[in-house]
């Protein structure tokens, strides 16, 4: 199948190294301490946090840092096809590890030990990128929490399509089984804190395809900025600062 | 997950039997409704509901199935909800099944009719195809995102609402099979056909605290609740379904009293979800124009 | 799959075929098809201590439908459970593999077990076994019809294998259950009895048998503790006038008083004192 026509445009449309468009939006779950909704293109997921707080199962505690959980699930119309799935299959559980490891190293931890943060990622529609999409909103819900981080940590995902890098696969060009590359970093510190490969790249190229994720992520890292800078003008503006 | 002090506790009570409830509203006054339709693009039709923080997602999707053998002459549909970890941190892992139970049958009993198809919101005979070889079936998804109190109601317009927004392909038998095998069929891409949704009925839910009863309950007040019975209520004024919640008892004298308050709410509630939900529909079909 | 019918919304209308004419189930006047009337409950039978090794049991027949439910405890709650200050109740309702005419696998009714909860706690007095749980195990050996659920799909659309759960007998059940309470000596405020009714073509018919649910326009079911005339749970399904389910309340609600009499004169019965 192509990918890439002949004129350099892919299937939606995209150039090779153009991302779909991205939406953000604080404050969705009025309940939670803090929430967002993050979109990239068909792309739709809502993430929670709540916390810090008492740590829910004494066993778990740690006494010198706070406790990071996440759980990962997809309702159940998020997909094409019509699928119920069982909470807590594989892919749901390795995806809720990936997560909290990324959130947990941008986390503060230490500043808040004895407690607790629950991450919670809910995915309303799956177009490919899902993961780096949870990552994105993540980052905001907890930024939106107040909780203390090192930095934003945000994610995009590349792949190497018809000898062509594509940035932001869509769910089509993610499951043509070709290498997909998924990065998240800490843009200010310029830190690579995930890094996920599927399928096979040579090495040359792999810093190629890397190096557009980390571009995709830098442009999101902007986005999120931008929109953390609204939200807080906004709030400064309630309070009549 | 509720704390409350006495204090608290005393302050929602009292102002429940003084109708004045604590964000103003009278004891019969539900919360501005929101309605969104269209917000899941790949299912047949779909609608987000918000009142105050409750927030809540039903999407419908309709495949093509067989029907029963025991009628042939019906289309099937499922209802089930699901209650996300984000709504509240004790729906994390298995936390929300029971809840999500619960609401599943609340809303088939509320929504799906008696055995004989009377009362319920879709008339399952206009979902077949081919009688006893192809029918639709209807999933009906809803997805609690938000929750502060009042989860039925919500899912109940969340359904109308989503049904409302449904088109289902139009679909031509091409070929007529023989006895047992199953006919061809063409889908159609362009042309969509839409449901009579002005029989599907919304639900009231009047929850007991003290010895007054409330409509549209926070989850505050919810905690304060000795239990709450929920009826839906068609266009006609028919009741078409009745569940309890909670365990403590109801003289039923209370209960009849409580259906017709609740027929009386209904049909200002009709109204404006109608309206809503046009406006929503309306505003859809101006982006896509 | 976005595509919305922007174009003229047609309504989808129901395929022609569908209008057939009904047998009707009713052959005579006001005579159903098991010979009783609209107004009249199929034989109870009640039996308490059916099970020796509970602490408490009873066994009811409805007609054809056979349950057996025995009560256990109160026992110490499970220790990963947090402290209560009130007992709980624990439920479960199971089909025996013989109990239906389609052969299926013995399973548990999560539906059936929650409504089965939601009826009894109301009249127990957990307050008097803190820190305890008491197990109500409901089977049903034989069952024929009275239950007042909806079609339960959700549980089952995994294997999108369509059946229609039509039988079970909620409303035997919860009074059975109420009755093995009494028999394991668990307090109660009050014995718990429950009766169903349908509407078909507007006649009301209660204590309906399988038949005669399976095409009903409206079906109602009643749980209540008839000594202090309370509702403890109420379901209705399919469409009701509110002056037909006045009715159809009333009746239930004297059924059910009518049940509780039967309850008590078993459970006097088998009281130590009454033999000879």
């Amino acid at each position: 199948m192509e990918y890439v026509s002949p004129e350099g445009l892919r299937l939606d449309g995209r150039r090779p190294m153009e991302m779909r468009q991205i939406r953000a939006e604080i404050g969705a779950v009025a309940k939670a301490d803090g929430s967002a909704v993050f979109e990239m293109g068909n792309t739709k997921v809502i993430a929670a946090v709540y916390g810090p707080r008492e740590v829910q199962n004494k066993s778990q505690l740690i006494g010198d840092q706070a406790l990071v959980r996440c759980e990962y699930s997809m309702a159940n119309f998020s997909t094409g096809d019509r699928r119920r799935k069982q909470k807590g299959d594989r892919r749901s559980t390795e995806i809720s590890l990936v997560i909290r490891q990324t959130m947990e190293a941008c986390i503060m931890t230490h500043l808040m030990p004895r407690s607790q943060i629950d991450i919670y990622v809910q995915v309303l529609q799956a177009d490919g990128g899902t993961r780096c999409a949870c990552i994105n909103a993540a980052t905001l819900a907890l930024a939106d929490a107040g909780i203390p981080m090192r930095d934003l940590v945000t994610s995009c995902s590349a792949g190497y399509l018809n000898s062509t890098p594509l940035l932001d696969l869509n769910y089509v060009e993610d499951s043509a089984g070709g290498p997909d590359v998924t990065v998240g970093i800490l843009p200010k510190l310029d830190k690579v804190t995930l890094f996920q490969m599927d399928s096979k790249l040579p090495i040359d190229i792999l810093d190629n395809v890397m190096q557009l994720a980390i571009e995709g992520c830098k442009a999101v890292a902007n986005y999120i900025r931008e929109i953390l800078l609204e939200n807080t003008k906004e709030l400064e503006y309630r309070r009549g600062v | 997950m509720v704390g409350l002090s006495s204090g608290e506790k005393q302050f929602i009570q009292g102002g429940i039997a003084q109708d004045l409830r604590c964000d103003g509203r009278k004891r019969l006054t539900y919360r501005p409704i929101y309605v969104e339709t269209g917000v899941i693009p790949q299912a047949n039709g779909s609608a987000r509901i918000r009142m105050g923080a409750t927030d809540v997602i039903a999407s419908v999707k309709a495949e093509l199935g067989k029907p029963s053998s025991l009628q042939p002459d019906k289309g099937k549909v499922f209802i089930h909800i699901d209650c996300s970890p984000t709504a509240e941190p004790a729906f994390e892992g298995r936390g929300g099944e029971e809840l999500s139970a619960e609401l599943s049958v609340a809303l088939q009993c509320c929504l799906l009719g008696g055995k004989s198809g009377a009362g319920a919101a879709i008339d399952l005979s206009s979902l077949v195809v081919v009688e006893g070889k192809n029918c639709w079936d209807l999933y009906i998804d809803g997805l609690v995102v938000s929750s502060d109190g009042n989860l039925l109601d919500a899912l109940g317009a969340a359904i109308k609402a989503a049904l409302s927004n449904t088109g289902i392909p139009r679909v031509q038998v091409t070929a007529d099979a023989s006895s047992d095998e199953q006919p061809e069929v063409d889908i159609s891409d362009e042309e969509f056909l839409q449901f009579d949704t002005s029989a599907v009925p919304v639900i009231v839910t009047l929850t007991k605290v003290g010895r007054h009863y409330i409509v549209d309950a926070t989850s505050e007040e919810e905690s304060q609740m000795s239990s709450a019975v929920s009826i839906s209520v068609n266009r006609q004024g028919h009741i078409c379904g009745i569940t309890k919640r909670g365990g403590a008892g109801l003289d039923p004298s209370i209960i009849l009293d409580m259906i017709s308050v609740a027929k009386h709410v209904s049909e200002q509630l009709l109204n404006k979800l109608d309206s809503e939900i046009a406006a929503a529909e309306a505003e859809v079909e101006d982006d896509e124009s | 799959m976005a595509g919305k019918a922007t174009s003229t919304p047609t309504t989808y209308s129901p395929s022609p075929t569908s209008h057939k004419t009904k047998v009707p189930i009713f052959s005579d006047d006001r005579v159903r098809p098991d010979g009783r009337g609209f107004n009249q409950c199929r034989p109870a039978f009640f039996r308490t201590g059916a099970v020796n090794a509970a602490s408490g049991s009873a066994y009811a027949e409805f007609g054809n439908t056979k349950v057996i439910v025995s009560v256990f405890g109160p026992r110490e709650s499970k220790k990963a459970m947090k402290y209560s200050d009130i007992g709980r109740l624990n439920c479960n309702v199971s089909f025996s593999t013989f109990a239906n005419l389609v052969h299926r696998e013995g399973s548990d009714h999560k539906e059936y077990t929650t409504i089965l909860h939601k009826a009894l706690e109301g009249a127990i007095m957990l307050e008097t076994f803190p820190k305890t749980t008491v197990d109500v195990f409901a089977l049903v050996l034989e069952s024929g019809g009275s239950a007042k659920l909806p079609i339960i799909c959700f549980s089952i659309s995994i294997s999108d294998n369509f059946v229609m759960h039509v039988v079970g007998d909620l409303s035997v059940v919860i009074s059975c259950a109420s009755l093995a309470l009494a028999d394991a000596g668990i307090m109660m405020y009050d014995l718990v009895a429950s009766v169903s009714l349908s509407c078909l073509n507007k006649n009301l018919v209660i204590d309906p048998i399988l038949g005669e649910e399976n095409c009903e326009d409206g079906g109602l079911m009643i749980t209540c503790l008839p000594s202090r005339y309370e509702v403890t749970q109420l379901t209705v399904t399919g469409e009701w006038s509110t002056p037909m389910l006045n009715e159809g309340m009333q009746l239930c609600l004297d059924a059910c008083a009518e049940l509780a009499k039967i309850m008590r004169s078993c459970l006097v019965d088998a009281a130590p004192g009454s033999e000879e």
